[in-house]
């Protein structure tokens, strides 16, 4: 297999591991937020759950958890899971990102002083609007670093999805490798992974630059 | 107008991720899963082109063809294959698979393949036969055949046990690595595999004589599909009376290993 060849069929598992990327992404950083709050509610209940939630999230491998969502449907409910697999890969990304994300959010919020709650509620802002118009914004120039580390994590955590058996650049990069007996693919793949991460924190670094209003 | 476009985007694209994660529900009930480590020249590797290939591939697309079933190749973690045959998302584990010490965890097709495990060391290791491994670094793939021989009583479990120290990997290209930086003497293997590494590796490399054990390939089912194994049986014999069978094992030099009986 020439250079160039494995180059083609390395990007072609790329194109799988920006799909993990990119669909983690869309349902945690939301999905972060309801955890968020969760954590923060009054009710000793709720926030003892979503704490316990957390917990057990940030306390276990996500490739164990990654196989609980995938197998779990069988082995405990007999349900067919031939089709499962990416979907079980995007389930088990986005709880455990989510769990991140959330901690990373509750960060920013209690970060913002109590005067600024005061001032609003004084000047007439209902608390929705409080936090909408006076605290998100404060909040999310000041979660921006943390969740870019947690991106770029993201982007190398996704070599996990192989443990059940889900074919993206890195499996590939080791199948290539045993096929070729050499172990050049994984230059080329570090060289990737490099690449793309450069991408994400340029990006970052950007909105952060934007959002630096005050 | 902005924030619209941008809520439709949103809109847009949890859409069609639920469509994408709801629309492939039923399986078609023609489609017939393998199960294989695509990391296991020569019956199962990714080829030139990025395409799934090796003797129990091509075997498994011909079986397909008279039996009317569409092949789908599921490569897998070889140390998640009962999770994957048990839970139903791949229907056989075909894959120089041992039938030897694992009779009774699958169904069985017939044996299309007589295997040995040997043992391969660096040419200049001064290594001569199985006695001369006491006390030294051996590796083996993690839940394979030459695992199981090395720890079971009835195999050579006195040989493994004289060992310093068994070695597990996840693949055999990590395996040949380690062996060549020296960090472990020797490796376990299955015949066919061992050709195939060295050849690719050039005559560093060589073959003990003395063999671990003998044993057979066959196609693993999960307990009780003795349907699909029967309608796998009968087109491997078919395979065997047209020529087809002996035309793939010669492609991939496995002819003198063969044990189908027509």
């Amino acid at each position: 297999m020439s250079f160039f060849n494995m180059l083609e069929q390395i990007s072609s598992g790329m194109l799988h591991t920006i799909l993990i990327f990119f669909f983690t992404l869309v349902f945690s950083l939301p999905l972060g937020w309801i955890v968020a709050f969760g954590r923060m509610s009054k009710n000793k209940i709720i926030s003892g759950i979503t704490a316990f939630f957390i917990s057990i999230l940030r306390g276990t491998p996500l490739m164990l958890q990654l196989m609980v969502v995938f197998y779990g449907p069988y082995f405990l409910f007999q349900l067919p899971i031939g089709n499962w697999r990416f979907p079980a890969i995007i389930v088990g990304f986005s709880i455990n990102y989510a769990a991140y994300f959330a901690e990373i959010y509750r960060s920013g919020i209690s970060a913002i002083p109590v005067g600024q709650y005061e001032a609003a509620h004084i000047l007439g802002y209902t608390k929705v609007q409080t936090f909408f118009k006076i605290i998100l914004p404060q909040v999310i120039r000041i979660i921006l670093p943390a969740v870019t580390n947690e991106v770029i994590t993201l982007v190398k955590d996704t070599s996990l999805a192989f443990s059940i058996s889900y074919i993206e650049m890195f499996s590939i990069t080791k199948q290539i490798a045993s096929t070729q007996t050499t172990l050049m693919p994984f230059a080329i793949a570090a060289a990737f992974y490099y690449i793309f991460n450069l991408l994400v924190s340029f990006v970052m670094r950007r909105l952060e630059k934007r959002l630096n209003y005050y | 107008m902005k924030l619209r476009k941008k809520i439709l985007c949103a809109l847009l694209t949890i859409s069609t991720t639920a469509a994408l994660l709801t629309g492939c529900g039923k399986k078609d009930n023609k489609t017939f899963t393998v199960g294989f480590d695509a990391e296991y020249p020569p019956y199962g590797y990714m080829d030139e082109n990025g395409e799934y290939t090796g003797f129990d591939l091509e075997l498994a697309e011909e079986v397909c063809k008279i039996n009317g079933w569409t092949l789908k190749k599921q490569p897998i973690d070889w140390a998640n294959k009962d999770n994957e045959l048990n839970s139903g998302s791949i229907d056989c584990i075909w894959n120089g698979f041992t039938i030897n010490g694992r009779e009774d965890k699958y169904e069985w097709s017939v044996p299309y393949v007589d295997n040995s495990q040997v043992v391969v060391v660096k040419a200049d290791s001064g290594i001569k036969g199985l006695s001369d491994l006491a006390g030294k670094t051996v590796g083996v793939q993690a839940a394979s055949a030459a695992l199981d021989v090395l720890t079971d009583e009835e195999g050579q479990k006195e040989l493994g046990d004289s060992f310093g120290k068994l070695q597990e990997f996840a693949d055999y290209n990590t395996a040949f690595v380690e062996l060549q930086a020296g960090s472990v003497d020797a490796i376990a293997m299955d015949i066919g595999v061992a050709q195939y590494q060295i050849s690719g590796r050039g005559d560093e490399f060589i073959i003990l004589d003395e063999h671990l054990n003998a044993e057979q390939y066959g196609v693993g089912f999960k307990l009780g599909n003795t349907k699909m194994r029967d309608d796998v049986n009968k087109a491997l014999k078919e395979l065997k009376q047209n020529g087809k069978f002996d035309e793939l094992a010669e492609k991939y030099g496995l002819s003198e290993m063969t044990c189908l009986e027509p």
